[in-house]
């Protein structure tokens, strides 16, 4: 057992509980400032993650921990790196979120610590007990974090819809990993690998990978798990909901990827056009139902399906291009996605709900906040030269070039292209919202606080250098995607 | 032929419930089939359960018993294959089965205090 691999993670833990533990001893008035120590302490840890140049440990690179059931390759560290930053940035945003909650701030931050470990032991799951653990820990986590602004009702109501349905997908997923097991007795994915190309008729084994196809298909809100998704965005609070979009979705798409291409390459390379149908059927359900919406966050929600969709382009291709569109697809979402949330919550901070309607005059009342949301908004889209637009390009270059295969890829890419299509409205609306509508609710200036706005401009940042500069970012992405498909020879 | 069979099994063993003797009577081994298709049942009518009552507890009981059948499906398999990796793995999801409970049991009384009503049909307050 090789417990320096797992310095990172028991790092990030410690930090958690030390978050918990201050909170008895700090004066209330200070206990609001946990959060930016948290973050930077994150940060740290993220930093010394890098200069490490791929190890985060002292043993020096790669290897595996528990018997195999913990690996740390490219992939792990690529999407290591990606939570980290994705947990500081959502910290950040709980400190400036925190006078909206009654009690228990340091709670809040600690959990936000708690899924965040959750999330770095997914991306090293390499078995179907890990990837259990470590799925639960991220959504039972999720359950608190969502209604835990419990005086209101669409937070409580959020909650109890979002334990429900995760509470039946991950019945579905052990039960899954039950039928997965019982038929090839392998847990570990790289052992199963080995064997699992005499089980593909065998339809209990095929049932249980359904089953567990639906329990991560809940995680990224893929298209007929998607029910949750626009109630518990809206329901819940802006910090949670951005690391909803974020960080829980990517933990399901590195489980995804291993699942699909570590573990059971050869039953994958037959479900070519389930995976070509889930996409389409997400794509086109996201964008066509964000359509109508007139709350922002239940907005993001559904464009955040249609993203899921968007990201499955990725897998479907089947593709080493494809895995590592995804890869760089999530890591422009990140910067993307935070900052949409970063603006609705320091616009929306004095509204009950938050409509569109709100965002009326913010053009005049920070000029920051309105170009950073149009930015997000505008790359989402997928307009060059911004991020969203090279990740779409990635996936659907990847697609694309799979269509000599089958030609179901080239309907997948006209469909999502359809889409992108579809989004362009609902998107503008809400620039439409920010610049042009008359009648504003209020017209005092917004005040930022400093972290606050590092972390905006850090977003603004990465959204242009990844539209613009995509090699550096690319290339961590191709060496990180090599790990899928040669387990033994990962490299950094 | 079908009366001769059913009524013998019941004679056989007049002192047992009715399955239980006609299973002694047909001489069947119990084996793991008999197992997953109980652990198949229970799975099915946990999920019944979750899509037909409208009350959040019975629901979420409901939900349980789907766990529970992951875990018997395990544990026979575990027997039937000499292979105890999937006892432990039913230690697992029993650990975080208590963890879900905790935090569901706390979410659902959090809602039933605020609206006085735990049925999913109250759950409204969030529509487009």
């Amino acid at each position: 057992m090789n417990l320096s691999l797992m310095s990172l993670e028991i790092s990030v833990v410690a930090l958690g509980l030390v978050v918990l533990l201050a909170d008895l001893w700090l004066p209330a008035e200070r206990r609001r400032a946990l959060g930016y120590v948290a973050a930077a302490a994150l940060g740290l840890l993220l930093l010394q993650n890098l200069s490490g140049c791929c190890s985060c440990c002292v043993a020096g690179g790669d290897g595996t921990a528990f018997g195999g059931m913990f690996v740390q390759d490219g992939l792990s560290v690529f999407f290591k790196r990606f939570f980290l930053l994705a947990g500081a940035l959502v910290l950040v945003l709980a400190v400036e979120f925190s006078d909206r909650i009654a009690t228990g701030v340091s709670e809040y931050y600690s959990l936000i610590i708690f899924a965040l470990a959750g999330m770095l032991f997914a991306a090293s799951a390499n078995d179907f007990a890990m990837l259990f653990v470590s799925i639960e820990l991220i959504t039972i986590t999720f359950y608190i974090l969502t209604s835990f602004t419990r005086g209101k009702v669409a937070a409580l109501e959020a909650g109890v819809k979002y334990l429900i349905l995760g509470a039946l997908s991950s019945a579905f997923m052990v039960y899954g990993i039950a039928l997965v097991w019982g038929t090839t007795g392998k847990f570990n994915f790289n052992e199963l690998a080995q064997v699992a190309g005499n089980f593909t008729d065998n339809k209990v084994f095929l049932f249980g990978v359904v089953f567990i196809l639906a329990g991560l298909g809940f995680k990224i809100a893929a298209f007929p798990f998607q029910m949750w998704t626009p109630d518990v965005y809206q329901g819940a609070p802006t910090p949670t909901t951005a690391f909803l979009a974020v960080g829980s979705k990517a933990a399901g798409f590195v489980l995804l990827l291993r699942f699909l291409f570590t573990a059971i390459p050869s039953v994958t390379a037959h479900w070519d056009k389930l995976l070509i149908i889930i996409s389409g059927i997400t794509i086109l359900y996201g964008n066509l139902c964000a359509i109508p919406q007139r709350n922002l966050k239940r907005l993001l929600g559904y464009s955040s399906i249609a993203h899921a969709g968007y990201l499955l382009l990725g897998v479907a291709a089947m593709t080493s291009a494809g895995q590592s569109a995804v890869l760089y697809y999530l890591s422009g979402y990140l910067f993307t996605t935070l900052a949409a949330f970063t603006v609705i919550a320091l616009v929306m901070r004095h509204l009950d709900s938050e409509d569109i309607a709100g965002l009326a005059g913010l053009n005049q009342r920070s000029p920051l906040l309105a170009a950073t949301l149009t930015l997000a908004m505008v790359s989402l889209a997928g307009i060059p030269p911004l991020a969203g637009f090279f990740g779409k390009f990635l996936l659907l270059k990847a697609v694309i070039e799979q269509g000599a295969v089958n030609h179901g890829y080239y309907c997948l890419a006209f469909t999502a292209l359809v889409g992108v299509v579809i989004s362009l409205y609902y998107y503008f609306g809400v620039i439409r919202a920010i610049y042009w509508s008359k009648d504003a609710a209020s017209r005092e200036p917004i005040l930022i606080s400093t972290p606050m706005r590092v972390a905006i401009v850090g977003c603004i940042a990465g959204i242009f250098w990844l539209g613009v500069a995509p090699g550096a970012v690319l290339r961590l992405a191709e060496s990180a995607v090599n790990a899928l498909h040669c387990p033994g020879l990962a490299l950094n | 032929m079908a009366d001769g069979r059913w009524g013998c099994a019941l004679g056989a063993f007049p002192h047992l419930p009715f399955p239980i003797s006609y299973l002694l009577y047909k001489k069947m081994n119990v084996g793991l089939e008999h197992y997953l298709v109980v652990s198949a049942l229970l799975f099915a009518l946990g999920l019944l359960g979750v899509i037909t009552r409208r009350n959040l507890l019975v629901m979420y009981m409901s939900l349980e018993l789907m766990l529970n059948s992951a875990n018997l499906a395990l544990v026979s398999f575990s027997r039937f294959n000499d292979n105890l990796n999937g006892q432990v793995m039913v230690f697992f999801i029993i650990t975080v089965a208590a963890a879900e409970v905790a935090v569901g049991l706390a979410l659902i009384v959090a809602l039933y205090r605020k609206r006085q009503s735990a049925h999913v049909e109250d759950l409204t307050s969030m529509k487009l």
